[in-house]
Formats: C-alpha cells, structure tokens, sequence
C-alpha cells in the first residue's frame, strides 16, 4: 500500500499562511454579514464611526506634528513628554473605556488548529491590535516624529526607532491588559471582583482632579505637586521616550541611551506579561465553575412562590421578578447605576469654595444634569434589552404570551429603576447643591416624561432588530451593536434638542412654566406614540424572531 | 375520527432558493410516541421550529390540537410543551426561579407554580443545589431542567429536539424515565434525535425526512414491512428471519451506505 509511507499528517503550515487564512476568514466573515439588513446597517455605521476616527487621527497627527516641530524647533523640548503623554494615556485607556471601538478577537477558537505557538502568539497580537486606538495613536505618533524630523532631520532615524519601541509599548500594555482582564472575566467570581475594582478605579481616577482643586491647596502648593508628578513621569514610557529623544538633541547620548534601555525594558516586561497569559491559553486552561461534589447542599429544596406585582397579571410578574433577579446578578451593570449620584459628588468636589465660578455644575443644573446621566447611562439597557436573555429568548415565543408583554414587562422594570434613579439625584443634588427649585425639578421630570417613552420606543425596536448578546466572560463583549450605539445617540440628540428649544422658549416668554407645558405636550405625544408602537411590537417580533433567535442563542 | 394531535398540509419553508422542508403532510394521532427522523441537514429542526413556533413556514398549514398555530398560537402554546434545540434557558437564574418562572408564564398560579417546581425539581435529582446558576449546570442538568421547565404546565403534547444529545446515562435514565410516565398518561410525544436505539426503543411511531421531503410515516412495523417489499434482501446485515433494525430500516430509505472505496480520501492513513 503505497498510501501508508506518506507521512501520517500534513506538515504544520508556517504562520505566514495561517495569518492570511485568518485574514481571508474574517474578510468572508465581513462580506457574508452584509448580506443581511443588520450587517448593512452595523457596516454603515462603522463608516460613520470610522470617518470620525480618521479625522482625530489626521487631525491629532497634524496637531501634534506642529506641536513637536515647535518644541523642537524652538528649543522648548522639555514640552515633549507632553505631547507623549495624552498618546499614552488615549492608547491605554481608551479601549478600556470605550469598549464599543474595540477589537474584540477572539483566538481561543484557533487552538483546535496546528497552530504553533509563535504563530499564535502573532495572530493575537496582529488581529487584537486592529482597533480604533491603534490606529489613531499611530497617526499621532507618525505626526510626532514627522515633525521632529523636519524641525531637527538629522535626529529623524532615532526618534522613529524611539517613537516605534514606545508604540510597541503602548501596544504590548494594551493587550497584556486585556488578555488578563479576559482571564479574569472568565470567571464568575473573579468577574465580580473586576467589576467592583473596575468600578471603584474608575471613581477614584474621576476623583483625583476634583479632590486636588478642593484639598490641595491645603497640603502641597501646585508648582510643588507639579514637578513632583514631572520627575515621576520621567520613569514612565511616555516620559522615558521623551527624554530619549530630548537628551539626543541635546547631545546626551548616554542619558538617551539609558532612557531608550528602561523603555525597551518596559516594552520587554508588558510584552512578558503578555506571552504568560497567552502561553496558559496556549497550553489548555479549565475555568469549569462547577462545585465538587463535597460542596452540594444534602438538604432538599423547597420552591418559594413567586412574585405577585399588584394591578399586573402572573406572567408580567413573573417576568419582572426575572428582570429584575437579572438585574441584581449583573454586578457592572449595578455599578453604573449608582454613577449620576457619584458625578454629582465629583462635580460637588470640583468646585473651589475659594472660586464660586470654578464650579461645574450649579445647584440649578444638578437634578437637570443628574437626571439626565442616568438616563443617558440607563440606554445601555434599554437599547439591548435582549443581550442577556441568550437562549432564554426562546422562550419567550414558546411560552403562551405575547412578545408585548415581554417588552411591557421590560420596560416596566427600566422605567422603575428610572424613576428611583430620579428620586435618588433629587437627594443627592439636595444634599451636595441644596434642595432643586420646583420649576427646575417639574421641568426636569416633565421632560424625562418626554424622553423616557421615545427612548423605549426606539430601544425596542433596536432590542430587536439590532440586537448583541452579551458575552461577559470577554471583555469588550458587552456593548449593544454599533449601529443601536449611534441610534440611541441620535436619539438624545433630538430629546435635548427639543428639550433646550421648549425651556429657551420658556424662557423668552419669562415663564419656565410654558415650557413646562410645552414638554408635557411632547410627552403626551410620546406616550401615545409608545402605545402605538407596542400595538405593532407582536408583528416586529413574529417577524424578527428567527433573527434575534439566531443571534442571542448561538453559542459564543 | 380524532383529531389528530399533529398534522401538517403542505408544510414548506423557503431560505432563498434553498427549501429545508419541503411540502410536508405529517399526521401524530393522540398519545403516540412519535420519532422524527432524518439525516443532518434534512430538515428535522426546521420542521420542529415551525411546529413550535419559533421558525414560520414558507407556506402550508400547522393544526396543534384542532387549532391552527398561525391564527391561534397563545391558545396551542398553552397546551404544548417544548425543549427546543438551545434548550431556552436563563443563566442568570437558579433552577427553582426557571421552573418558577415557567410554571408562571404558562399561566400557573403562584402556589402550584412553586409546588411543582419543589416536586420536578426532585424528580429530576436537582434539587440538592438550589442556590446555583444554571450557566453553571452541566449540560445533562441543563437538558434535566429544560425538560423540567417543558412540562411544567402539564402538556398535551411535548416536543423534544435532540433530548439524548451530550446526555450521560444517568440523566439520560431519568429523562426517559419521565417521558415513559408521559405517555402512559396519554401525552403525544414528538421526539427528534439521532441516537436511533433509543428511538426504537421509545418511538411507537416514526416519520422519516430526507432532504426537506417527508419519506416514509408509520409504525415501526409498518416502515419494516414497507422497506423489505421494496428490496428484500438489499444490504442487511441481519440473519435471514431476523427483523431489520431501525437503523437499517433508515439507512435504506434515506439511501446512506457507503460502499468501501480506497481510491476516496487514501490521503487520510
């Protein structure tokens, strides 16, 4: 038998290969998904989006280039790491916090190919880093040492090799970063713990500046806070480039060259941290949550009765207790809720009690702007209402009830937590500002009025025709789809709008309370147009059931 | 003549130019056992999805009980049970508050609600882990639990896609278990899977469908009998005055044996 000396298996393809075959892969993924109306939207929105990132790209390059060809150019280097510093901080966190504009790839799924480790670890690296942040502060950084070169050309070779390693830093940070945040999002408990510390350093880091403006002044003087924070910034990447190439035109080449070694000694660390993490992936990880048999209770269950909401038939309140069980387990989402109180506090902090006008928001703004955040950060929910359901949409067409009620039921619970969120502003504005005017408050709730039926109306309609399942074991993976993103922004858009025109009208006439009138028309409006729209709501869903289906109960 | 718990007029459903089912007229008389049957791809799921529900057809009718599922679909849903192919479950809720919120939604009051959620949830062995997630159930509790969550209500009819699939013996036992007690208190069962042991072993009637076309209904006997006065002797391997088993009965109708060719895939040893 001839066949049996051929080797047994093909011989392992180089990387070379397998990264064109994932790039073909995801280029079919891409053109496959314009098939559907979803895809096309989702596509015509990444168009929007990305013509607003190419030009904070080009703009921020063209900036930034002027701004090193005048601080070189002027002798005035000592500005340089100032020109890093926002390049850094934009690359590291952006894509932590707008996690709609992130990439994110998932390579678990090629291990079951021959895939070898380099390989691998290129693939995550290449197809991980094609994000809006990488782009972005790769123009800056283009920019940068564009206009370095012009102003001093004969130092334009080791700028570009300081300004690639510092790039190659930022990159190896941001994804080690990730790769660890997914690992510990792959666990529930660890995930808790994330999202409580994610939450608490978002504060802390919303805190630093309104605690400085109101404390510091007490303790340290600014100048000496300032050059403090200069020399500490000297040790970090983006000050170490800085003084890589500051030192190089000063002809320091030792010092240049001890600032490019600690960068590239930087870049070594973050890009070590990066390879443990994909080496565990690599080799085979188990995050099974599954309790030993030792932990199981031996006492048997005894079911509690659900809930009853009074007014409300079984299955409404069966599905708002569901709602809102599923609300208390999502930690993050818990989290955010508790945001509009802590703004509030932060802009309370902000403002200088030795300058009245340093302050943000006024007592008069505080119940409006509160208000409105919570609103704002509640569209989360209501523009996706689906996401969490994955399989479980199923039984909503299973079960004897009309898809309204799901949606009723829905929108109940949104409403409810919108109307504590309300309450919960009015203390803490009434604590931090003093008690809001009556007209301010009645305008304020006559407008929420207004926004809260249009902005359930389109998130139904986006919950279904537009809907993402949310993946919280991946990080990055529990945004709504780009195109209910700029929808539910546009949205806003005309709520404010509206909003502004009836108060400004209000207010030439010198009576708030027209425009109090004037909303409350246009919430009676709404309202009535939120009635209409869940009469059609049983047709949309009978229609879009196969899609939302396919997409909310695949398996991630 | 009874009404019949299933039946199907022309039952077709159309993705672009592709038809997974094609004009299927199925007829499931009350009280059967009933084994769907089919190749991958041949349009098992489709047909379950549509009888359920969750997929609407192309063209063609669907009458659950006497009622029409287009024109009266909460009153059919009320009286049919299903674990669907994603098994419908809720992760981010323990396996007493699924069964609870079930037994609601299809209409129970609170108290029986919960007094059944107590007796499936003890009957099914899941009842030692009250407290857990069912995103952290196995996928044999999962499947348990869906089942559970399926007949809450107490069904007329109870449709089943791939019940045995990714099931160990155990849960497999016990599954079984409570669809037998189902049908021996009058319930039609509409089961699809491919594990054809346990169909012969279950299914008092089987439908078998091939590439989106109903090809043979009946009784395993029936389909037995059809298969060997068709060709008596064609590629059986049972002993002459042995009866074909369901397995060969399906492979000659769907035309599924491969004969030995060493000049396909040599590259593969």
């Amino acid at each position: 038998m001839a066949h049996l000396n051929q080797p047994v298996a093909a011989p392992l393809p180089v990387a070379r290969l397998q990264i064109g075959a994932i790039a073909r892969l995801r280029w079919q993924i891409f053109r496959n998904s314009l098939r559907t109306m979803r895809g096309r939207m989702e596509f015509v929105s990444w168009i929007f989006i990305a013509i607003w990132f190419a030009a904070l790209g080009f703009g921020g390059a063209f900036g930034l280039g002027i701004g090193a060809w005048w601080v070189v150019a002027r002798n005035q280097t000592q500005w340089l790491a100032a020109l890093l510093w926002p390049i850094f901080m934009f690359w590291t966190f952006f894509p932590l916090i707008a996690t709609a504009f992130t990439e994110a790839f998932d390579s678990a799924s090629l291990l079951r190919y021959p895939l070898n480790y380099s390989s691998f670890f290129t693939v995550n690296l290449i197809y991980g880093s094609l994000d809006a942040s990488t782009m972005v502060c790769g123009l800056w950084l283009l920019g940068v040492t564009l206009g370095i070169a012009i102003a001093a050309p004969a130092f334009s070779l080791w700028t570009l090799v300081v300004l690639i390693v510092f790039g190659l830093t930022c990159l190896f940070l941001v994804r080690a970063v990730f790769a660890w945040i997914d690992r510990w999002l792959a666990q529930r408990k660890t995930r808790e713990i994330m999202g409580v510390l994610f939450f608490v350093c978002i504060i802390c880091f919303q805190m630093i500046g309104p605690l400085i403006n109101r404390f510091g002044h007490r303790h340290m003087q600014l100048p000496a806070y300032l050059a403090q924070a200069i020399a500490i910034q000297r040790f970090l990447p983006a000050g170490l480039a800085a003084e890589a190439i500051l030192r190089a035109l000063h002809a320091e080449w030792g010092l240049a060259a001890a600032a490019f070694s600690m960068l590239v000694a930087y870049s070594a660390a973050f890009l070590l941290l990066f390879h443990l993490r994909l080496r565990a992936q690599y080799v085979g990880e188990n995050f099974g949550e599954a309790p030993s048999r030792a932990s199981q209770s031996t006492q048997k269950t005894e079911a509690r009765s659900g809930w009853t909401v009074p007014g409300l038939t079984g299955p409404l309140a069966a599905m708002i207790e569901k709602e809102v069980r599923y609300l208390s387990r999502a930690s993050q989402t818990l989290f955010t809720l508790v945001m509009p109180m802590v703004v509030l506090l932060i802009f309370r902090f902000n403002a200088n009690p030795a300058r009245p006008r340093s302050r943000i928001v006024t007592t008069a703004y505080a119940f409006p702007v509160g208000v409105a955040y919570a609103l704002l950060i509640l569209t989360n929910l209501i523009y996706n209402s689906f996401a969490d359901d994955s399989a479980g949409i199923q039984f909503y067409f299973l079960a004897p009830v009309r898809f309204r009620q799901v949606l009723i039921a829905k929108n109940f619970v949104h409403a409810a937590i919108l109307a504590i969120e309300a309450l919960l502003v009015w203390i803490a504005a009434s604590f931090f500002y003093g008690r809001p005017e009556t007209v301010i408050v009645a305008i304020t709730l006559t407008a929420l009025l207004f926004a809260a039926p249009l902005n359930l109306i389109f998130g139904n309609l986006l919950s279904i025709y537009s809907p993402k399942k949310h993946d919280f074991g991946s990080f990055g993976r529990q945004r709504a789809s780009g195109a209910s993103a700029l929808a539910g922004l546009a949205v806003q858009v005309v709520i404010i709008a509206t909003s502004v025109v009836a108060i400004m009208i209000g207010k030439h006439f010198g009576n708030l309370w027209f425009a109090i009138l004037m909303l409350a028309v246009f919430a009676a409006i709404a309202c009535a147009a939120y009635r209409i729209s869940l009469n059609r709501i049983d047709g949309i869903g009978r229609d879009k059931r196969e899609q939302l289906i396919a997409i909310l109960a695949k398996s991630s | 003549m009874d009404t019949p718990a299933i039946s199907t007029e022309n039952l077709t459903r159309r993705f672009g130019d592709f038809l997974p089912v094609d004009g299927v007229n199925l007829r499931v008389t009350t009280g059967q056992f009933f084994g769907f049957l089919g190749p991958n791809g041949a349009g098992k799921s489709t047909t379950i999805k549509m009888l359920t529900g969750l997929l609407a057809p192309s063209a063609g009718r669907i009458q659950i009980l006497g009622l029409d599922l287009d024109s009266d679909p909460i009153e059919v849903k009320r009286n049919i049970g299903v674990v669907p192919e994603g098994m419908a479950l809720f992760g981010r809720l323990t396996g007493p508050e699924y069964l609870n919120f079930a037994g609601r939604m299809y209409g129970l009051d609170r108290d029986t609600a919960a007094k059944r959620t107590t007796e499936l949830l003890e009957f099914m062995q899941l009842d030692r882990e009250p407290k857990k997630l069912i995103t952290d159930y196995s996928h044999g509790m999962q499947k348990k639990l869906a089942l559970a969550a399926a007949v809450i209500h107490g069904p007329r009819i109870l449709f089943l896609d791939e019940p045995f699939e990714g099931v160990d013996a155990i849960a497999s036992g016990t599954l079984k278990a409570m669809l037998q007690r189902m049908i021996a208190r009058g319930v039609t069962i509409f089961l699809t899977s491919h594990v054809l042991e346990i169909v012969e072993r279950l299914c008092s009637h089987l439908a078998i469908i091939h590439q989106g076309k109903l090809v043979a209904q009946g009784s395993l006997e029936e389909l037995r009998s059809g298969v060997e006065a068709m060709a008596p002797s064609q590629g059986s391997s049972s002993t002459p005055g042995e009866k074909l088993t369901l397995e060969e009965i399906f492979l000659r109708i769907v035309g599924g044996s491969r004969t030995d060719d060493t000049q396909e895939l040599s590259w593969l040893t």
